[in-house]
């Protein structure tokens, strides 16, 4: 992935040129780092620990409670197990104890491992010094940031190497110019080989961040197989298949790297498990305490990485629909890896029980969209021109795209039919509507 | 995917509760004993230091038992004092597992043993409370993806060709403690047979990861899943599914049927100890190009070892359950 970070200037290629050279910046994952989260019997302890974890796109390979019911052989065969890299430790006061219990097991669980595990802690001073004791022979070290800790992490990530531009950063960086840009709450969803990462930044420059490693459409494709179950990706595929060639075909994609999909079946594949990779994120997210609500209702949304490079923009934007289920009008932006941004179409949620008229509002003139519960389909606008809609329960305005509006009037949560018969037939309606197969399809 | 004679790494992770182990220089078989220890159920937190009045620091100096000792209810842990001694007594029997910073003790009551075995001819180069891991010689083909726990054997050919199916109705009882070539394809049915039947393991070119979900639970990857409880050991040589084993990898599986061989798991590797000509050179085979391959494999970063010298030279026949032999270090302390 190259990453341009400024407009090519005139002349720039010529001999002796003139203007601003184009940085061009390694970006990579980074080393898998090995987290192990321990941390105090509040639910918001949990969740802060969570949230530092998936900020820094750390891999969590344990999580042990300061209630945690496993004896103290168990923990400490759990943590043995689990060969963390990094133990990260928050809790309060009154955690100490168990805390330090916790540190105890570490000790005995993971004192001879090599290289030894860092201690990373975001408590305050008192309980820092008590535990750092505890902590003995290993390295603690006190953040009194949730900021400074990810910086910590993401630095281990780097390996040392402060030339290496994490792709996480990166997505990051591209949230925070299109919250700018447009002034309004941004969130940018990359989807890769073996990552899927959420961001949502505002237009002040603040971000919240979510990275899972390993979850992704080839090397992490078993992994979201393995958290969402393989009935949930199949039931987004629109022709029927047994779960065991479907199991064999994910399981294979990890075996080497995936090239950009073209067949229209390892597309549909990849979508599906886009989509799910993507949902799954968003309930571990909500599971960290991050604004999950805020993220479906941003009014820019960013979609990155291989989600990004699907043939059509319409594959993109279905997987993002499915996956994310927007609350609120939204314009969607697609940048695949070895492209340029692109404004692909305006989101517009419906959520009604009964027929209700959007009242569609742009420079050339008004016009009014009958939208029926369950409905689905794009309504042409022209290219990228500015649109406000009103009506039932949806209010906003964004730019059209290159696809237009999408109405989306299936509800919330998405439910689909359990039955292949009733499924196959709807999902396949849905992949026509977004132009998203290979014969174009209209509204329904 | 080659077969390659090198120098080769194997880790073997210890679980807590380690009593003896091979110490680092000691040369061992595939098969050995080479780490005893005892699985530990819920442990109790003994007062030590506090109670007999001393730092933490100095609790080391007045423990009468050994950390990783056995001991019986009453036994005495710690003393001081002469005239007006003051004693630390174990409450159960039991374990002494951990001291505290602050000088406490734990004591875990010890439920049942285990044993972890080396995979690889060689020596130990390094021996902890967490891993001992040793390094030796031998043929090695470095697979896709390993399932359950290591396993060591006589590899014997279950196929009669390269893309032929492991049926079950070939395994039975007589094939006890080998490893199996199970061709093309290894079926759920197969593994549980022949897990039954008590084979050490089953190597195929791909195995259905269907199948692999029923043996293992619906969390197992397509990275693997190396565990220590009594489940079946597959090794999945190519791929998932079914794949024709390619000529370069099969027919040195029936030059090597009949020596001893190892599956290391963690690394998803199969040793094969033999010096059996099969038809290369000491040098690592031409790489067979596999649709499926990974991306990369990364054997022990040695020079290439001379295949002819030392015990190598003569071919050896597969260990049995009955030949596995301790180690020398398999003695209890006191012995020592």
């Amino acid at each position: 992935m190259t990453v341009s970070t400024g407009t090519e200037a005139p002349g720039v290629k010529a001999l002796g040129g003139v203007g601003v050279p184009v940085e061009q910046t390694g970006v990579a994952l980074g080393r898998s780092l090995r987290v192990a989260l321990v941390h105090g019997r509040e639910e918001a302890s949990r969740r802060a620990v969570a949230h530092l974890a998936l900020a820094s796109g750390a891999q969590i390979v344990t999580r042990v409670r300061a209630t945690d019911p496993r004896s103290f052989v168990e923990a400490a065969q759990a943590l043995r197990d689990a060969k963390p890299d990094v133990v990260a430790i928050q809790g309060g006061a009154k955690d100490e104890g168990a805390l330090a219990e916790l540190l105890e097991a570490l000790r005995l669980g993971c004192g001879a491992q090599r290289p030894v595990p860092r201690i990373f802690g975001l408590v305050d001073t008192r309980v820092a010094g008590a535990l750092r004791m505890h902590a003995t022979p290993f390295e603690f070290e006190r953040f009194a940031a949730p900021s400074e800790m990810v910086e910590a992490l993401r630095d281990l990530r780097r390996g040392g190497n402060s030339d290496v531009v994490l792709r996480d950063a990166l997505i990051e960086d591209g949230a925070r110019a299109l919250a700018t840009t447009t002034g309004t709450n941004a969130l940018a969803i990359d989807v890769t080989e073996r990552s899927t990462s959420l961001v949502l930044a505002s237009p002040d420059g603040r971000t919240e961040a979510a990275h899972f490693v390993p979850l992704g459409l080839g090397m992490g494709a078993d992994h979201v197989v393995a958290r969402a179950s393989l009935d949930n990706v199949r039931r987004w595929l629109p022709w029927p298949i047994d779960a065991p060639a479907l199991l064999e075909r994910v399981w294979s994609r990890g075996r080497r790297p995936q090239g950009s999909a073209s067949a229209e079946a390892t597309v549909l594949l990849e979508m599906a498990l886009a989509r799910e990779a993507i949902a799954h994120a968003l309930r571990d997210t909500a599971e960290a305490g991050l604004d999950v609500d805020a993220m479906r209702a941003a009014p820019s949304i960013l979609i990155t990485g291989r989600a990004a490079s699907f043939p059509k923009p319409g594959q993109s934007l279905l997987v993002l629909v499915d996956g994310l289920e927007p609350s609120a009008v939204s314009t969607v932006f697609r940048e695949p890896d070895e492209g340029r941004a692109e404004r692909i179409a305006m989101l517009v949620p419906v959520i009604t029980r009964r027929s209700a008229k959007i009242r569609i509002v742009r420079a050339s003139g008004r016009s009014v969209a009958r939208v029926v519960p369950g409905s689905f389909g794009l309504v042409a606008m022209g290219a990228d021109v500015e649109v406000a809609v009103n009506g039932a329960g949806v209010r906003g305005h964004g730019r059209s795209g290159e696809l237009g509006l999408l109405i989306d009037a299936r509800g919330r949560p998405l439910m689909l039919p359990e039955r292949d018969g009733e499924r196959i037939p709807a999902v396949a309606r849905w992949h026509a509507a977004v132009q998203a197969t290979a014969e174009d399809g209209a509204s329904t | 995917m080659t077969w390659r004679r090198e120098h080769w790494t194997a880790d073997h992770p210890l679980p807590i509760g380690v009593t003896k182990r091979a110490q680092v220089g000691e040369l061992v078989r595939a098969g050995d004993i080479i780490a005893a220890g005892a699985t530990l159920a819920g442990a109790l937190r003994v007062s030590g230091a506090r109670r007999l009045g001393l730092s933490p620091s100095d609790l080391d100096r007045e423990l009468r038992v050994r950390v990783g000792s056995d001991v019986v209810a009453g036994a005495v842990l710690a003393r001081v004092g002469r005239r007006f001694a003051r004693t630390v007594t174990a409450p159960i029997d039991g374990r002494l597992l951990h001291v505290t910073v602050d000088g406490d003790l734990y004591l875990a009551p010890i439920v049942d043993r285990w044993t972890v075995r080396a995979t690889l001819d060689g020596t130990v180069a390094r021996s902890d409370d967490a891993v001992v891991e040793i390094e030796g010689e031998a043929w090695c083909f470095q697979a896709a993806a390993a399932y359950g726990p290591d396993a060591i054997g006589e590899l014997t050919l279950g196929v009669d060709g390269p893309d032929a199916d492991l049926a079950a109705t070939r395994i039975d009882v007589r094939l006890a403690g080998r490893i199996i070539v199970g061709g093309a394809r290894v079926s759920a049915e197969v593994i549980t047979r022949a897990h039954a039947c008590g084979v050490a393991g089953l190597v195929a070119g791909g195995v259905p990861p269907a199948g692999l979900r029923v043996v293992y639970g619906d969390a197992v990857t397509a990275s693997g899943s190396p565990s220590r409880d009594d489940r079946p050991t597959v090794l999945c040589l190519m791929g998932f599914g079914s794949a024709v084993l390619p000529r370069a990898v099969y027919e040195p599986f029936a030059a090597l049927a009949g020596a001893r061989a190892a599956i290391h798991t963690a690394s998803a590797r199969l040793f094969v100890f033999s010096t059996a000509d099969i038809g290369r050179a000491e040098t690592p085979s031409p790489d067979v190009v596999m649709g499926e391959g990974p991306a990369a494999y990364a054997p022990a970063d040695r020079p290439l070892a001379d295949a002819d010298r030392g015990e190598g030279d003569r071919e050896e026949a597969a260990q049995t359950d009955e030949e596995l032999s301790p180690s020398p270090s398999d003695r209890s302390p006191s012995e020592r």
